[in-house]
């Protein structure tokens, strides 16, 4: 379980204030927010990577507010992928299982088994800049997850797919999470990922948390305005379905 | 038929001239090359194949030394420019570049007005018998002192083309700093460390003004081209330039390959 309190966090002339949030293990919880509302800022604070201001960030219990990252057993995908280019995907899978010392051959056979998961066991031979968006999208999402972390953290993970590829990498994870019922923290601008992959929703504005609750119910607020014409694309999709 | 622009005309002109000026004294060099000194100088007269090997390998022993050096204490600082973000960088750019802008001989008097036996760390340098003036090591810190900026500078370049969002995902999944600069940062930057490491050596080799003021002795091979030139005149200095730029040039291959490898 993830619980902030009082957490604030200064980039130069940006504040964004969490008093408080608690994210249950299991939860797959959508961090909503158009662009500088201060998602990517949330989450980085989460992963140690932007120290706060004042505040604490717990995990399982423990303050981990200023542990470094590498000690938080925390994963991130981030927007770019940032897979590691002078590395096979196999090793890119394999990286945090090593570092972390397991023997390579079980990291190997642990990160084959998550590509055979995830549809990526043909390309383990490969560099990343040879796959497609929707490739190395997961494996991304495999090499975070190879490492079994207490919470995954997305930072808008389908903003660089095709539409297609977008639908199709939204089911993966949802999957995926209902399968492996990892905790997950989802940085998006887009409420149609809210609405199929949440267990809840926080609306981010202005470095502030304004909402937090159920996608449906945040339908109904007047945070929603600004998501109108997706939210009817989603209720075409889902009329359509 | 269609007539070339005037201006392409000039262009080619002005291009064929600055080849050929660039060229001519290269192929002059290999053209006026006489073996049969070059096998005096180097092989079989022992009044100069002493004091010429003696000089070509002080020459790429000191180079070498330098060079390393320059990558023991630059890397770090190139990575340090590169990544952090600290009041008085500016400046701390600045001064790494100003060897390249002082003329060779003043690099040479400030080398001797540091390290020299009279210099600022001579209370430090004396008493542990450290002395430059004359001796193998004041070579190399002359070498070292010029070379150094190009070798940082490049290696920053190379610090700074490796996305950050990489060694902070490496870190994320456990992986130590020095653990992501071993297994992330250094490969990725590595290509252009070692152009760093070659343009570093090619001046390092080139290098004369400072060392002349520095250390005479024990001489390199330019001290002593410089030496041979008024001795014995071109022939014999044609000998001793020949395997230096030979070097130069296999140094200036090595670098495109590198180069082109970074690029593929």
């Amino acid at each position: 379980m993830l619980t902030i309190r009082n957490l604030v966090v200064r980039r130069g002339s940006f504040e964004l204030r969490v008093n408080h949030l608690a994210v249950p293990r299991g939860e797959y919880l959508v961090v909503l927010g158009r662009s500088g509302a201060g998602k990517t800022t949330l989450l980085y604070t989460i992963a140690g990577f932007v120290k706060p201001v004042s505040g604490s960030i717990e995990i399982d219990g423990v303050d981990v507010t200023h542990l470094p990252p590498e000690a938080r057993d925390i994963a991130i995908v981030p927007q770019s992928y940032a897979l590691f280019p002078h590395m096979s995907v196999l090793s890119n899978i394999c990286y945090g299982l090593r570092v972390r010392g397991v023997s390579k051959s079980v990291a190997e056979a642990r990160a084959r088994e998550i590509a055979r998961r995830l549809g990526i066991d043909r390309v383990l031979d490969k560099k990343p800049r040879q796959l497609s968006g929707g490739e190395q999208q997961r494996v991304a999402l495999a090499r975070a997850l190879a490492v079994e972390p207490k919470i995954l953290l997305l930072d808008e993970p389908f903003t660089n797919l095709d539409p297609e590829a977008r639908h199709e990498a939204r089911k993966l994870v949802r999957d995926l999470h209902r399968e492996l019922g990892f905790t997950a923290i989802h940085a998006t601008h887009m409420f149609t990922d809210a609405v199929t992959m949440s267990t809840r929703v926080a609306y981010v504005d202005r470095g502030r948390i304004a909402y937090v609750g159920t996608a449906r119910e945040f339908a109904s607020t007047p945070y929603a305005r600004r998501y109108v014409e997706e939210i009817r694309e989603v209720a075409r999709i889902l009329f359509e379905a | 038929m269609r007539r070339a622009e005037p201006w392409l005309v000039v262009a080619s002109a002005a291009s064929s001239l600055a080849i050929l000026f660039l060229f001519l004294p290269l192929a002059a060099l290999f053209t006026m090359f006489d073996p049969r000194i070059f096998a005096k100088v180097f092989l079989y007269n022992p009044v100069f194949y002493r004091v010429a090997r003696a000089a070509m390998l002080t020459t790429f022993e000191a180079s070498g030394l330098a060079v390393a050096l320059n990558a023991c204490l630059g890397i770090p600082l190139a990575y340090i420019l590169a990544r952090k973000r600290f009041r008085g960088r500016g400046v701390i750019e600045s001064l790494v570049d100003v060897p390249l802008l002082l003329p060779h001989t003043v690099a040479g008097i400030a080398v001797l007005c540091a390290f020299g036996h009279a210099g600022l760390l001579a209370p430090i340098t004396k008493p542990l018998g450290i002395y430059i003036e004359d001796t193998f090591l004041g070579i190399v810190l002359a070498m070292a002192f010029v070379s150094a900026p190009i070798m940082i500078d490049t290696a920053k370049v190379g610090f700074a083309s490796v996305d950050p969002e990489l060694e902070m995902v490496a870190r994320s999944l456990g992986a130590s700093p020095s653990r992501v600069f071993a297994s992330i940062t250094l490969p990725l930057a590595i290509r252009s460390i070692a152009a760093g490491a070659i343009l570093s050596w090619a001046r390092a080799l080139s290098e004369v003004g400072a060392i002349l003021i520095v250390a005479y002795y024990p001489r390199t091979l330019n001290v002593l081209t410089i030496e041979w030139f008024s001795m014995y005149g071109l022939p014999y200095c044609i000998a001793l330039a020949v395997p230096l730029a030979l070097v130069s040039i296999a140094l200036f291959t090595l670098l495109r390959l590198v180069i082109q490898r970074a690029h593929d």
